[in-house]
C-alpha cells in the first residue's frame, strides 16, 4: 500500500491571538537543585485541563507580564571609539501575574516565602500569629480496614468522628528533628535548627503542601476532593485538621518552582513559555479589581525571578524557553 | 465574510440546541432549533419569542497582517412573553434561562471553530472546511427592556475571522 501526499495549500502565518494565559507549576527538587524540565517537543500539545505529571494546573491567570532584564552593551574600540561588536553584560528575566483562584498552591506561590497551614489548635493554646500549638494529629491506620490512598485516608471510625464533610486536612510525617528542606513531595520550608521550630511534632504538617478537603466520610475513611499532591501517604504520616492558610512578610524561605505558561492561539497555534527555575521575588501582595462599588475582587499577585539552567543541547546557560507550535498547514 | 458568519451561526445554533433541545421555533412550517439569522429569513414584522435572533451589524477589516482580519459584530436579540400557564409571571425566569444558555454557549471552550464553506452544502453534501478558524470574544449583555408583558434583551459579541486567499 502506498501513501500519496498531496500538495495541500498552506495558509499564511498570522500573529497568535489568545484570550488568556494558563499557568502550570511543578516542584523543584530543592535538595538536589533539580528543576522539572518541560519538553515542548514531546508534550507541547498537551490537554490544557490535564497537564502531564508532575505539572500542577494553577488555572487561568491575568496580568501575565514577562520582563527581559538582559542588558546588551556596545563593545567599542579605537579612537574615536566605534562599536565593533556587542556583549551581554547581564542576563535577567522576571515574571509577574495575578492568580484567578485562591487555592493552597496559588496562595503559597504568591506568598513568596514558606506558607503555613493554620492547624486547629490544642485547647488553651497561647495565641500566635501563624497559629498556636496544634491539636494532636490523627494517625493513619495500617492493617485495619482499607489502606489509605491519595484520595482516601483511613483514620478509623473513632477518629473520623472528629472530622466533618468540608474539613481541611494536612497529611505528612512528624517532625523529629529533620534539618534542611521539609515537606513531602514538595519542599515547603527550610529548617535551620530544631530549636527554631521548637521541636514541634506538627511542624512538617504546619508547612506541608500535602493538603486536601474532606468530601465524604464512610466507615472511618475520609474521602478527599482531589488526590494529595504527594500521592499515597507513606508510613508514619499523620493527619492534622486546619482552618486555613497563613503567610508572613519577612520570612527567610524562598519559594522555587518550575513554571510553564501556555497561551492557546485562536488558530490552533500555541505559545509556551517555560521557566525551569522561578524564585519568588516579592512578599505576599494582592491586586484589587473593582467590580461595582464597594465590591472589589482581590487577586493574589505573584512575581518571580528566573534562575539559570544549562540547556543540554549546547551547554548554554539560559533562564527561559519560549516555544511556538504553529497551527496545521501554516507558513513558516 | 459570509463563510465566517455561516460558521458562527451554525456553531451557536448547535451549542444552544445541545444545551436546551426543547427550545425550538417554527419557521415556514418547519420546526427548527430556536436560533435564526434574520437576514436569512423572509422579512416580517412579527417578533418570534423564546428564540435567539442574530443580526450582523458592525464590521471592521484590518489588512495590516498577511491575512486581512475581519471583526464582525453579531447582535443577538431574544424576547419572551412568559408562559400563558403562569400568566406571564415567569417571564423573568424565562429570560434568565435564555441569558444563561447564551452565556454558556459562547463561553464554552473552545472559543473558536474551523471556518466552513457552506456555499455548496445541502442534502447529502457536507460543508467544506477551510484553512483558518473563526473565533469570538465574550458577549456583552445589554439591559433588559420591558414592553407590556414582553421582556427583551440584546447581547452583542465580536466575531473574528481571517479572509483567506480567494475568499470573498
Amino acid at each position: 500500500m502506498s501513501t500519496t501526499t498531496t500538495g495541500a495549500g498552506v495558509v499564511a502565518s498570522v500573529a497568535p491571538v489568545t484570550r488568556r494565559v494558563r499557568a502550570y507549576f511543578a516542584p523543584v527538587n530543592r535538595l538536589a537543585g533539580v528543576p522539572t524540565l518541560f519538553d515542548a517537543a514531546q508534550l507541547g500539545r498537551f490537554d490544557l485541563h490535564a497537564p502531564p505529571a508532575p505539572w500542577i494546573d494553577m488555572g487561568w491567570v491575568s496580568g501575565f507580564t514577562r520582563k527581559c532584564g538582559t542588558k546588551v552593551d556596545a563593545l567599542r574600540a579605537g579612537a574615536p571609539a566605534i562599536t565593533v561588536g556587542q556583549v551581554r553584560t547581564g542576563v535577567e528575566a522576571t515574571v509577574s501575574l495575578a492568580f484567578e483562584t485562591w487555592g493552597k498552591l496559588q496562595v503559597t506561590l504568591a506568598s513568596g516565602s514558606q506558607q503555613t497551614n493554620l492547624l486547629t489548635t490544642a485547647a488553651g493554646a497561647t495565641p500566635n500569629g501563624s497559629g498556636g500549638v496544634a491539636a494532636a494529629p490523627v494517625p493513619l491506620l495500617t492493617g485495619t480496614g482499607p489502606a489509605s490512598t491519595a484520595t482516601s485516608l483511613n483514620v478509623g471510625a473513632a477518629a473520623a468522628a472528629g472530622f466533618s464533610v468540608g474539613s481541611l486536612v494536612a497529611v505528612d510525617i512528624d517532625y523529629t528533628g529533620q534539618l534542611g528542606y521539609v515537606g513531602t513531595g514538595i519542599s515547603s520550608a527550610y529548617v535551620q535548627t530544631a530549636n527554631a521550630v521548637g521541636g514541634d511534632i506538627n511542624y512538617v504538617r504546619r508547612v506541608t503542601l500535602n493538603v486536601g478537603v474532606v468530601v465524604a466520610i464512610s466507615a472511618g475513611v475520609l474521602e478527599l476532593a482531589s488526590p494529595l499532591p504527594a500521592g499515597v501517604p507513606t508510613a508514619g504520616m499523620q493527619v492534622s485538621q486546619l482552618v486555613g492558610f497563613c503567610d508572613r512578610e519577612g520570612a527567610s524561605f524562598f519559594q522555587e518552582w518550575s513554571g510553564l505558561f501556555v497561551m492557546p492561539g485562536a488558530q490552533g497555534d500555541r505559545v509556551l513559555v517555560h521557566y525551569p527555575r522561578l524564585q519568588a521575588m516579592q512578599g505576599s501582595t494582592e491586586t484589587e479589581e473593582a467590580l461595582a462599588a464597594p465590591l472589589e475582587s482581590i487577586r493574589l499577585a505573584g512575581a518571580f525571578r528566573a534562575l539559570p539552567v544549562k540547556d543540554a543541547n549546547d551547554g548554554e546557560t539560559v533562564l527561559c524557553f519560549r516555544s511556538y507550535l504553529p497551527a496545521v498547514l501554516r507558513g513558516v | 465574510m459570509q463563510n465566517a458568519k455561516d460558521t458562527f451561526y451554525v456553531t451557536l445554533q448547535s451549542r444552544l440546541a445541545a444545551l436546551n433541545p426543547a427550545r425550538t421555533i417554527v419557521v415556514r412550517g418547519v420546526v427548527r432549533p430556536g436560533t435564526l439569522v434574520e437576514e436569512n429569513e423572509l422579512p416580517s414584522a412579527a417578533v418570534p419569542v423564546d428564540a435567539f435572533r442574530l443580526q450582523w451589524t458592525g464590521l471592521q477589516a484590518n489588512s495590516a497582517g498577511p491575512l486581512p482580519l475581519v471583526a464582525m459584530e453579531c447582535s443577538i436579540q431574544y424576547a419572551t412573553d412568559g408562559s400563558s400557564g403562569n400568566g406571564s409571571m415567569d417571564r423573568g425566569r424565562l429570560l434568565s434561562a435564555m441569558d444563561a444558555e447564551l452565556a454558556a454557549a459562547l463561553g464554552a471552550e473552545p472559543h473558536m471553530v474551523p471556518k466552513m464553506n457552506y456555499a455548496a452544502a445541502g442534502a447529502g453534501i457536507a460543508a467544506t472546511p477551510m484553512g483558518t478558524n473563526v473565533f469570538w470574544a465574550d458577549p456583552v449583555f445589554g439591559a433588559a427592556t420591558a414592553v407590556d408583558e414582553r421582556l427583551e434583551r440584546t447581547s452583542t459579541v465580536q466575531v473574528f475571522a481571517y479572509q483567506e486567499a480567494g475568499e470573498l
